[in-house]
This record gives structure tokens, C-alpha cells and sequence, in this order.
């Protein structure tokens, strides 16, 4: 086994420049992959994080003897909120909630940092100031939360709350200041999932394509090894451990780039607040679980990726018609549509998250089949080389085609999906602060998604495409030599992703608005569509300019004039 | 120049780096004979292919074809001239897997503005001759080594091309298939009056051409203007063939001794210049 782990490094090292480039490639995508999947990650432990420290803002009462009393109100001081905490002492002794050393005594009152720095809204509270709250009774760091201390006979714990119920509560006897995360912070750690699945999943396909590209450039290698006598599991060791050697690399490397991205990404607002760096950092535990996924993960894929290889040493060797990919991979995509009708506002959100999870992997089931379906109508209507060779390209691989063009496309869906649910900024701050909020707050979340899915889409086009000129440089290499214009190969190149991509990817907005229907209760909105225009916009610019970018590649390869296979 | 030469090398030059690949070569071709260019690995016969092609500017030296120097031509001009005026048989590695044998031929007609359908109409014409009926739908990895290679000469003649250059076109097949495969492309490209000029290392390849130029350590080694006929004796070295006048050597070669025996008759597609 350590002679074999030997040989791998040495491969891996011994590939040349381009197989350098090769695996630096792979390298930045799972790199990118893993920053962007520590992100979704993170998401889901930040607004945990929020629920938790505000949990305290909400009382439950005592179902044995009372020995507190707590009474929250919203006071607003130029448009900013100040979240006002009652407190009544009814047995001495009652543990303070975490981040406050004491409970106020009656006449003295505990303010959080960024109200203690504001004159005009601590004027707010005559009393004593007994001390300041601590990060862990934050919800978010600028927040404006006073702890006042009260006589249990004393009005404000005992006055009812009138307003509206997300901004305070009515005066309740508890034992403990534990309380129980509020209903609204709920919802948003369900949006937080919603918004998780919408960015794992093309990250997911991203990775298992950056994988399957170095099995795909190393097939030749592969089947030689089987030829000379290497056995089906040692070639799959191998591989996998060259695969995943190279995968380690590139996570470690995406979790440098996620903590490098922490500073600027707590400075999102949501609920009109920043983020503390602790939140946005999922922690030890998740990190490592991340890092040890990603390789096990690439590995997984490598394997799926070998079995053609394994199967025979000539299996590569000798390139045959691949077999129609059958038409049940649509059936899949459209038995999961179905169901989608049947969901609605009533439906839990785990299972909307399971729907919609479902709907994408069943997209990126179907995208290779009409990819074939778009190539062969393609090339039986050519009438131009390029368009031609772009045609039988994609008949011949229509996987690889997809993958170029699934990020987008599954953006597509993203953008789809929440272009119908981003609601207009209608709504002010005067009619229902909280509301607003949440309006505000799936805007600032679509744009977040749509953003980290372009990324993904944009890297991923780049990188398929730099890794598509590696894998066919010699047919390039002597197409050019034969006299085929460099211009014709880019544009059977750039063809071959903008045809798919231009009916992919309509096809996907079209599916994930399909999808997004039951939950839309507004009718789709100018910044809706707004924001889809732009999306498709951004999406054609950056797989374009990803596709561009690998041009001095295209021509450095055809440029050696290397007759023989090298 | 006269009508008879296509294409002519005068003193090339070209060294990569410390390495002198041409030291100086004058080649002339004429018009539909097959010269065989040999040597010893690193002896300057593929850079030299490669000048006389356009694939490959010389560092000085000129390359005239049909009395119009080509050397001096830009990358796009030069493309342009390998597209239409040569052919090209490689080792392999030259037909698209996607595409099939049909559409391989037809791609280089297709990228001079011929018709989608005329193009593979022309292209399927070269089928037949070429022992190739059936095969006009199927796909490079298809086709057997022989087969994959007569595609790709149907290919290089498909544009009816003043010269085809083949870099060791038999370098992959066994030795029956390599020898049919040769006896189609020195008659294929004399029937369409083209040139022929082979690179190889193999004697028995060599064989089947008109005229044999041996390149060492970047010079043509057979004497400056290539009239006297060589022919490899057993031990792969080549030597003047005492007993047979030029002209008949020449000849000779169109049924060297161990070529499979057919009963094959050309019928080479009519074709325009």
C-alpha cells in the first residue's frame, strides 16, 4: 500500500506542466468549493447563534414557583430600536441570563455596549448604570438592549404588552432566564437551510466535476497501468488517492479563503444587525468535518468516474458511440415537479427543503439528457464547421457539456426560485418594523445566494473549460496543424456551451419559478424581475469571460506542433 | 522552377536552442512523385516535414511551392495554404472522435465554405475507393487502425491537395495492414496527381515511395539533388541501386515484393482543382 501511495505522488508529481495545471485547476475549484461550502455551513450555525443569545428576550412562564418577572418592549429612539428588558427579583438568587454578571436591582439598569455609546438613547434610562451586557445576551453586536431593574409592585412588569408580539411580551412570571428562541428567529434559521440547499447542491455537482476532469485527463494513464497488469483495485487506489491528496490541498486551501472572507461577510445585515466573527465561524467541529468531506467526497466521485476504466484496460482506449442515456432521468425530474403543486405555506419546511433539494439533483439528472437531445438537433442542422463540431460534441459527451453549463443553469433554478419570492420594498419602516425587516431580509439573502451560485457557476465554466482544452489538445493540436482556423476551434468551443446554456438555463429559471408558485403570495415584483434580468446577464457575461480566459490556453496547446501524441 | 516542381526547400535552418535540427537542406519535390524522408530519431526529418509544410517557420532558408515562396507567410496565410493546397496523415490522432468518418472528410471542405451537403456528398465519394463502403456513418473509435487511417487519407485528399505529407503513417498498424494502407496513399495521391512526402524510420515504407532523401544530424545525406535512387539494403542503410535504371525504380515500387496481392481497382472520385 505505501509502495502504491509512492508511486501516486510520484505520478502526481512527475506529470509535467500541464499535469501541474491540471491539478492546480482542481486545486482552485475544490478550493472554491470548500470556502463556499464552510459558507453554507456556517449560515445555518450563525442564525442558530442569534436564536439561542435572544432566547432569553422571551419568557416562558413558570409552571412551578415564580421567581422572577420579565417584561420586554421596543422603544424606538430616530428609527433605531432599542429592545427594553423589565426586570423584577421575586426570590433573590436567580441565575442572571449568559452574559450578564448580576440582575439589575431595582432603579438600576444594565445597557449593551452600543447603547452605552449612544447619549441621546441612554438618556432613555435614568437609573443607575449597574454594568454592560455581554456579547453572549447579543443578538448582533450593534444591538441597543437596556436591562432595567424593578420593585415587583412597579407598572412596567406589570402592564400588558399592546403592541405587536414579535417586539415585545407582556410581563410573565419565570423561573429561570432561559427562555426559548422566538418564533420569528425559527423562520429565519428555516430560510437559512432553504438558502443552505440552494447553494450545497451545485456545489456538490461542482465538486464531482472537478473530480470526474482529473480522471478524465488521467484515463489514458489509467488504462495503461491495467494494461500492464495493475489490478482494478490498485488503479482505483490510486486514483482515488491522487484525487484526493489533491482535494486535501485544495480545502485546506478554502478554508484559509473562507477565513480570510470572515471580516467583510459579518458585515452583512440582517434584522438590522452585523455579525460577530464568532458567528460566521462554524466552528472547530464543522471544520473539520467539512475538510474531512470534501476529499472523502471527491474521492466518492473519482471512484464513479473510474468505473468505465476499470471495466476494461481498452475501455478508454477506444471510443465508441456511448449509449443513449435513457429518458427516465426526465421522467425523474418531472415526478418531482409534480409533487411541487401539493406544497405550500402549510408544508413543513424540512420537507420544502427535502422537495426542493429533490428538484435540483432531479434537474441535474435531466440536464444531460436534453444536452444530448439540444446537441443532436444541433448537429443534424448545422450548416457551419463550428456549429457542427459543436453538435457531435455534445452528442458525444453530453455530460461534460452539462457541467460546464449545470452552475449556471442551476443558478437559473436559484434565480427562479426567489425571483418570484424577493418582494418589493413596498413597505416602510412605519407600518411593521418587522415585516420590513424580513422583506429586507430575504432580499439581502437572494442576493448572497444568487451571488455565491455565480461564483460557483462562473469558476466552475472556467475551469471545465481550461480543463476541456487540456483533455483534447492533441485533436486541437493537429486540427490546427491541418490548417483549421484557431477561430473556428474557439467558436465550436464557445458554442458548445452557450447553445445548452441558453436553453438550460431558461429551462431551469422556468423550473425553479415552477417550484417557487405555491410559496409566492405576491405576484412576481419589478425588483423580482430585476434581479432575474440581471442574473441571466451576469450568468452569460461570466461564463463567456470564464470560456475567454482560456483562450491563450487553446492556443498555447495548438500552438507546439507535437505530430505525435505526446 | 519548372511545372514540373511543387515545392522546393532552399538551405533551411532551424535549431531549437543549442540543438541544430536543419543544418542547411535542399529538397526539391516534383509533381506526383512519393519521397520518402528517413533517419534516425533526432535526425531533423520531422522539422523538416514541418518547414516544408508552413507548420514551422525556418530560421532562414525559403520554401517555394509552385514557384511562390511560402515561408514568409503569416500564421493565417499559412493555415489557408495547409488547409487547401496540402493534406496531412498522421500516426493517429487526427479524426475527431465525435464526429463521424463521413463528416471527418468533409470538415476540411466544410471549412473552405463548401455546403454542409455537398461537402459530405464529395467527402462520401472517396468511401468506396478507398475500401471504405459502410463506414461512412461510423465513428473514429469504430474503426479498426487501418480503417481509421484510410479515412484520414480520404481526409488529406478530399481538398485535392498539391502535396500530402504523411509523418509516419503506418507507425501504428501491423505490418499487412501498413502495407496496404501505403500502396492506397502512394496511389491515391498519384492518381490525383498531388505529391507525396513520407517521414518514417520503416525501410518497408520507404519502399513504396519514388525516391528516398536520408536525413543525419540536420543534412540530407544522399547527395545534393536527390537523383540518385536509394534503396535500403537489409541492414536499414541506404545505398545507389546498381541494378536498376532510375526511371524503372522508380516504378518498382508499386508492387514491392510481400504486398498483399488484390484485386483492387481504383475508381478515385473525379474531382476539380
Amino acid at each position: 500500500m505505501s509502495n502504491l501511495l509512492e508511486l501516486t505522488w510520484r505520478l502526481l508529481r512527475g506529470g509535467g506542466r500541464r499535469g501541474m495545471l491540471g491539478s492546480s485547476l482542481m486545486v482552485a475549484a475544490v478550493a472554491v468549493s470548500t470556502a463556499l461550502l464552510l459558507f453554507a455551513v456556517a449560515v445555518n450555525f450563525a442564525f442558530a447563534g442569534r436564536a439561542d443569545r435572544g432566547a432569553w428576550r422571551n419568557p416562558v412562564a413558570a409552571t412551578g414557583t415564580p421567581r422572577a418577572v420579565e417584561a420586554v418592549r421596543t422603544e424606538f429612539a430616530r428609527n433605531r430600536l432599542i429592545t427594553v428588558v423589565h426586570v423584577a427579583v421575586l426570590v433573590p438568587g436567580v441565575a442572571p441570563p449568559r452574559g450578564l454578571a448580576r440582575l439589575p436591582a431595582p432603579g438600576e439598569v444594565l445597557m449593551s455596549p452600543a447603547l452605552a455609546k449612544d447619549p441621546s438613547a441612554a438618556g432613555r434610562f435614568p437609573g443607575k448604570v449597574a454594568g454592560t451586557i455581554g456579547d453572549e445576551a447579543l443578538v448582533h453586536p450593534g444591538e441597543l438592549v437596556a436591562v432595567v431593574g424593578h420593585a415587583p409592585a412597579d407598572p412596567e412588569v406589570n402592564t400588558r404588552w399592546k403592541g405587536d408580539g414579535r417586539l415585545g411580551a407582556s410581563p410573565a412570571r419565570i423561573a429561570g432566564f432561559t427562555g426559548r428562541p422566538t418564533p420569528d428567529s425559527g423562520a429565519y434559521r428555516a430560510l437559512a437551510l432553504v438558502a443552505s440547499v440552494l447553494m450545497v447542491v451545485p456545489l456538490l455537482v461542482f465538486g464531482g466535476a472537478a473530480a470526474r476532469l482529473t480522471v478524465a485527463r488521467r484515463d489514458r494513464r489509467l488504462a495503461s497501468l491495467r494494461l500492464v497488469g495493475a489490478t482494478p483495485g490498485q488503479v482505483v487506489a490510486m486514483t482515488v488517492a491522487e484525487a484526493m491528496i489533491t482535494a486535501f490541498a485544495g480545502a485546506v486551501l478554502g478554508l484559509v479563503l473562507y477565513a480570510v472572507a470572515i471580516p467583510p461577510l459579518s458585515q452583512v445585515e440582517i434584522s438590522g444587525g452585523t455579525w460577530f466573527a464568532s458567528d460566521v465561524w462554524p466552528g472547530a467541529l464543522p471544520v473539520a468535518a467539512v475538510l474531512a468531506a470534501v476529499p472523502l467526497l471527491v474521492g466518492l466521485s473519482a471512484m464513479i468516474g473510474l468505473r468505465r476504466v476499470v471495466v476494461s484496460p481498452l475501455g478508454v482506449a477506444r471510443r465508441q458511440t456511448p449509449p443513449a442515456m435513457r429518458f427516465v432521468r426526465v421522467v425523474a425530474l418531472l415526478a418531482t415537479l409534480a409533487v411541487v403543486p401539493g406544497l405550500g405555506f402549510g408544508a413543513a419546511m424540512g420537507t420544502v427543503a427535502v422537495v426542493l433539494g429533490m428538484a435540483f439533483l432531479a434537474l441535474n439528472l435531466a440536464g444531460p439528457w436534453v444536452v444530448g437531445l439540444i446537441g443532436r438537433i444541433t448537429a443534424r442542422t448545422a450548416r457551419r464547421p463550428a456549429s457542427l463540431l459543436a453538435g457531435r460534441r455534445l452528442v458525444d459527451d453530453p455530460r461534460s457539456a452539462w457541467r460546464t453549463v449545470s452552475g449556471v443553469a442551476l443558478t437559473g433554478f436559484v434565480a427562479g426560485f426567489i425571483g418570484l419570492l424577493i418582494p418589493s420594498a413596498s413597505l416602510t419602516v412605519k407600518d411593521d418594523v418587522v415585516t420590513a425587516w424580513l422583506l429586507q431580509d430575504i432580499r439581502t439573502g437572494t442576493v448572497v445566494v444568487l451571488m455565491v451560485s455565480f461564483l460557483v457557476a462562473i469558476v466552475s465554466a472556467g475551469i471545465t473549460a481550461a480543463s476541456s482544452v487540456l483533455d483534447r489538445r492533441q485533436n486541437y493540436a493537429l486540427l490546427r496543424l491541418a490548417g483549421t482556423p484557431l477561430e473556428v476551434l474557439d467558436r465550436a468551443r464557445s458554442l458548445e456551451t452557450l447553445i445548452p446554456l441558453t436553453i438550460m438555463g431558461g429551462g431551469s429559471i422556468a423550473t425553479g419559478m415552477f417550484c417557487a408558485a405555491p410559496f409566492a403570495r405576491l405576484a412576481m415584483s419589478a425588483t423580482g424581475v430585476l434581479t432575474l434580468l440581471a442574473c441571466v446577464i451576469a450568468g452569460f457575461a461570466g461564463v463567456i469571460g470564464a470560456g475567454a480566459l482560456s483562450r491563450p490556453l487553446l492556443r498555447s496547446v495548438t500552438t507546439d506542433p507535437a505530430p505525435r501524441p505526446d | 522552377m519548372s511545372s514540373h516542381d511543387v515545392l522546393e526547400g532552399r538551405a533551411l535552418r532551424k535549431s531549437f536552442g543549442s540543438t541544430v535540427a536543419l543544418a542547411g537542406v535542399d529538397l526539391m519535390i516534383h509533381r506526383g512523385e512519393a519521397v520518402a524522408i528517413m533517419g534516425p530519431s533526432g535526425s531533423g526529418k520531422s522539422t523538416l516535414l514541418h518547414c516544408l509544410a508552413g507548420i514551422m517557420k525556418p530560421d532562414s532558408g525559403e520554401v517555394h511551392l509552385l514557384g511562390e515562396r511560402i515561408d514568409t507567410l503569416g500564421e493565417r496565410g499559412r493555415s489557408l495554404l495547409r488547409r487547401t493546397r496540402f493534406g496531412f496523415v498522421f500516426q493517429f490522432g487526427q479524426l475527431l472522435p465525435e464526429l463521424p468518418a463521413d463528416e471527418n472528410v468533409a470538415l476540411p471542405l466544410m471549412l473552405g465554405d463548401v455546403s454542409r451537403v455537398r461537402a459530405v456528398q464529395q467527402a462520401r465519394s472517396w468511401f468506396g475507393p478507398l475500401g471504405l463502403s459502410g463506414m461512412e456513418g461510423r465513428r473514429p473509435g469504430e474503426l479498426s487502425g487501418g480503417q481509421a487511417q484510410r479515412v484520414a487519407i480520404a481526409r488529406a485528399l478530399v481538398t485535392r491537395p498539391a502535396v500530402v505529407f504523411a509523418d509516419e503513417p503506418t507507425g501504428a498498424l501491423d505490418q499487412a495492414t501498413g502495407h496496404d494502407t501505403m500502396r492506397l496513399l502512394v496511389e491515391a495521391t498519384r492518381h490525383n496527381d498531388a505529391s507525396l512526402v513520407v517521414v518514417t524510420h520503416d525501410p518497408q515504407v520507404a519502399r513504396w515511395c519514388d525516391r528516398v532523401v536520408e536525413v543525419r544530424d540536420g543534412l540530407i545525406v544522399t547527395g545534393p539533388d536527390h537523383s540518385e535512387p536509394v534503396v535500403p539494403d537489409r541492414s536499414g542503410h541506404f545505398v545507389p541501386d546498381p541494378h536498376t535504371p532510375a526511371i524503372a525504380q522508380a516504378r518498382v515500387v508499386a508492387q514491392p515484393p510481400g504486398a498483399p496481392a488484390g484485386s483492387y481497382a481504383p475508381g478515385w472520385p473525379a474531382g476539380e482543382r
